[in-house]
């Protein structure tokens, strides 16, 4: 018996057709079952306070473990926390592409907040801004401000100062490496701290940069780290994405040879129990749900610019939940005594701690920014007894005089 | 006992290649589907979610064709290419280059220039970029027999880390606060778009037109003639004395300029400022490979052709936001579309036949 091609596909065709006709059927009992649940929905908000739908753009995958896995975090917290909050997120969303999804979410899924977390989101948030004037747009990081338009960001800086203090009482080689996404001023001003921290304990530390021209890179991320372990670095810490640099460390420890890594953005102790000492962790829920509850009250003010640090709790040290320094290396860093001015000798570990207490009161208490510093061309950038303006440190973009090298085409 | 026959179909018509490519297309979305329920989502739902999100409302609809400008520009650029067998792969680089020479013209001569004057001037520069570095690989393949598909592909990554370089270094803007990036083209270069859309008309125009010319160039001049005749009987070719390193100078100057334009359209119609390779370009230079599959090497199918992924990959959006999927759910709907059309064209050049034989 011969079946032709075009019975085939006649057949084929006929099955697609059941089977979609199938689902059809599938779908009908679950449309019905969800119409009670949505008047149901309605008639409470119509008696509960107001609802607010909130709409999250991501840069990355929210499993990246690393910015957008952080601000997926956030989100999480306050969708737990507020009965009268709906979200929706949408991942890996291209610059390029950005405009459309915030349409979407306004025409279709008529999102009463929207945030877009990545710095180039900016002009495209703007331009959504001027479009849909009815809708509140957050802009992660950017500098860009409008009737309908906030800016919000939490910064790291000070926690890189005090894994840079860590880093130079550990330090047996005096040279730190870094590992580092972009030349931009938020990169520049965590190395420039990271060295200032480690200068603070080990006036002989230096600090080695590597650049890798990506936030998520963990191939270039593990290259650049076992590039400056070759050349004498043995405490790292960097801006990328992944937990690759704390393998990296990882790897080595079990191989016999002491490397000191921190951990970046989300707690990636567990991926190097030998390595981390300490890290950066950036809590974005408590900033979300505080802009979340003044949108909803009516007292959101998008002229005021959020810019979090330790004292609001955003910045927080450690590189797990549980612990601020891996208590595999209080001892060491108890051991290793420091000469200051200010206290006479105290051991690393009381200075960090008594560092991150006065960093937790308020930047006018403690700064890694506070003066005298000086590039490492021996220009003066801080005079002594200034602290650097917020200004100063979102354009920041030289070395301090104890990290090696310049900044790629700094023109 | 049942045995499987093939055989080499000869009379390969317009609606069988037509009705295969539907077939395909319905076996591809029905392998989606198993997809779709595995995660928990209703298979139709969501299949027409993502055809009602990119089709179905003027918004849509305004976004797709958006989309579709570099698909339809590259595709079409493709088809010539691919006729001739030659397997351009670097259409991402070429339009990247395309998107650079625009750039440097714009910032350049734009302030000073109408845009009467200036968008000519953008386009061509493009052509003029993505032709240069559409050439290289044919004078490699033509001269040293050099693979092609080696040598643009790897032309692709170093248009980019060469595009990177630029805007970390000496182009980098000084309205950026030290990110990466050149300032905003000056007012002049921009493209203007249709009222209420990012839809850059001029490049759509000119899509229009490169599809139409282009069926024109492959099926009624001498040069399509000789472009066919090289990749389906290169032996004949020869001995009728057809130039190969001409030929294939040309073809890819016009497939790699096309790339090119697509670059000019996306920088100076969509982004106005030249940024990162992933951000000048989600990938238009490799869905057109598919685009230009779908087309059956045909310009003006591209056009549809075309219309279609771009739809796809704004339709892509119900996924993550109305179905609550991962991102990746659209680049695995996209793969398997494209694997589902290449095996639907065994089937168009391949008799099947189940028989039943009587042992």
């Amino acid at each position: 018996m011969k079946i032709k091609m075009s019975t085939l596909i006649t057949g084929f065709v006929f099955l697609f057709a059941v089977f979609l006709a199938g689902c059809g059927e599938q779908e009908k009992p679950t449309q019905a079952s969800k119409a009670p649940e949505k008047a149901a929905e309605q008639q409470e908000a119509s008696t509960a306070e107001k609802r607010l739908k909130a709409g999250f753009i991501y840069v990355g995958p929210v499993g990246d473990y690393g910015w957008s896995h952080a601000h997926d975090l956030g989100k999480r917290h306050v969708e737990s926390l507020y009965p009268w909050l709906e979200t929706v997120i949408v991942e890996s969303v291209a610059e390029a592409d950005a405009l459309r999804i915030m349409d979407r979410l306004v025409q279709q899924q008529k999102c009463d907040v929207i945030f877009t977390t990545s710095f180039g989101y900016m002009d495209n948030t703007v331009k959504a801004a001027e479009k849909y004037p009815d809708t509140k747009f957050m802009h992660c990081s950017g500098f860009k401000r409008t009737a309908n338009l906030g800016t919000y960001f939490g910064d790291l800086y000070q926690m890189y100062y005090l894994n840079g203090m860590m880093a130079g009482a550990l330090t047996q080689s005096n040279k730190l490496g870094y590992v580092a996404a972009f030349p931009i001023p938020e990169l520049i001003r965590h190395i420039n701290a990271y060295a200032l921290g480690a200068k603070a304990v080990n006036p002989d530390a230096t600090v080695d940069v590597k650049w890798i021209y990506a936030w998520y890179g963990p191939d270039k991320a593990k290259e650049a780290a076992e590039a400056l372990i070759a050349e004498g670095c043995d405490a790292l810490a960097f801006t990328e994405d992944t937990p690759a640099v704390v393998e990296v460390g990882q790897a080595h420890c079990k191989k016999g040879k002491q490397i000191y890594t921190f951990s970046h953005y989300s707690p990636m102790q567990a991926y190097g129990e030998d390595s981390v000492v300490s890290g950066q962790r950036m809590d974005w829920g408590g900033m979300y749900a505080e802009i979340l509850k003044d949108v909803h009250e009516g007292t959101w003010d998008p002229s005021r610019d959020i810019w979090w640090l330790a004292k609001e709790k955003a910045a927080i040290l450690g590189g797990s939940p549980d612990h601020a320094i891996n208590p595999k290396f209080i001892a060491p860093l108890k051991q290793a005594m420091i000469n200051t001015e200010q206290y006479g000798d105290i051991s690393a570990y009381d200075l960090v701690m008594k560092r991150y207490e006065q960093m937790k009161q308020g930047v006018d208490v403690f700064d890694p920014f506070m003066g005298p510093v000086s590039d490492n061309k021996g220009e003066s950038k801080i005079k002594e007894g200034e602290r650097a303006s917020k200004e100063d440190l979102l354009s920041m973009m030289y070395y301090v005089d104890n990290v090696k090298g310049e900044i790629p085409n700094s023109n | 006992m049942i045995r499987i026959i093939t055989s080499d179909r000869y009379n390969i018509t317009p609606l069988r290649s037509f009705m295969t490519n539907i077939a395909a297309l319905g076996a591809g979305i029905l392998a989606i589907s198993l997809i779709f329920l595995a995660a928990g989502v209703n298979p139709l739902y969501a299949v027409c979610q993502i055809f009602i999100e990119s089709f179905g409302s003027i918004y849509g609809i305004k976004e797709t064709i958006t989309k579709a400008i570099p698909l339809i520009l590259i595709g079409a650029g493709l088809t010539l290419a691919f006729r001739a067998k030659f397997w351009n792969i670097g259409a991402e680089g070429q339009l990247l280059m395309g998107a650079v020479f625009a750039t440097w013209t714009a910032q350049h001569l734009g302030p000073a220039l109408p845009p009467a004057l200036i968008v000519p001037l953008i386009f061509t520069a493009g052509f003029i970029g993505g032709a240069l570095w559409g050439i290289i690989p044919a004078i490699l393949k033509i001269k040293y027999a050099i693979n092609e598909v080696i040598t643009t592909l790897m032309l692709n990554y170093i248009c980019a880390e060469f595009l990177t370089m630029l805007i970390v270094g000496p182009w980098k803007g000084k309205t950026r606060f030290g990110f990466p990036g050149t300032d905003p083209l000056p007012d002049s270069a921009i493209l203007g778009v249709l009222p209420g859309s990012r839809i850059h008309y001029v490049t759509l125009i000119l899509a229009i037109i490169c599809s139409v010319g282009l069926c024109v160039l492959i099926y009624k001049t001498r040069f399509g003639y000789e472009a066919r005749v090289v990749g389906e009987n290169p032996d004949a070719g020869k001995y009728a004395g057809i130039d190969f390193l001409k030929t294939s100078l040309i073809l890819m100057a016009v497939s790699g300029g096309l790339a090119g334009l697509a670059g000019v359209g996306e920088v100076a119609g969509i982004h106005h400022y030249l940024g990162y390779p992933a951000s000048v370009s989600s990938g238009y230079g490799f869905t057109a490979i598919i685009v230009a599959w779908l087309a059956k090497l045909n310009p003006l199918f591209a056009i549809a052709s075309g219309l279609f992924f771009a739809g796809i990959i704004v339709g892509g959006d119900a996924i993550q936001i109305s179905l609550g999927l991962p991102a990746a759910t659209v680049e695995i709907v996209n793969g398997i579309l494209l694997i589902f059309l290449i095996m639907g064209d065994y089937f168009l050049y391949n008799k099947i036949q189940i028989c039943r034989s009587r042992a």
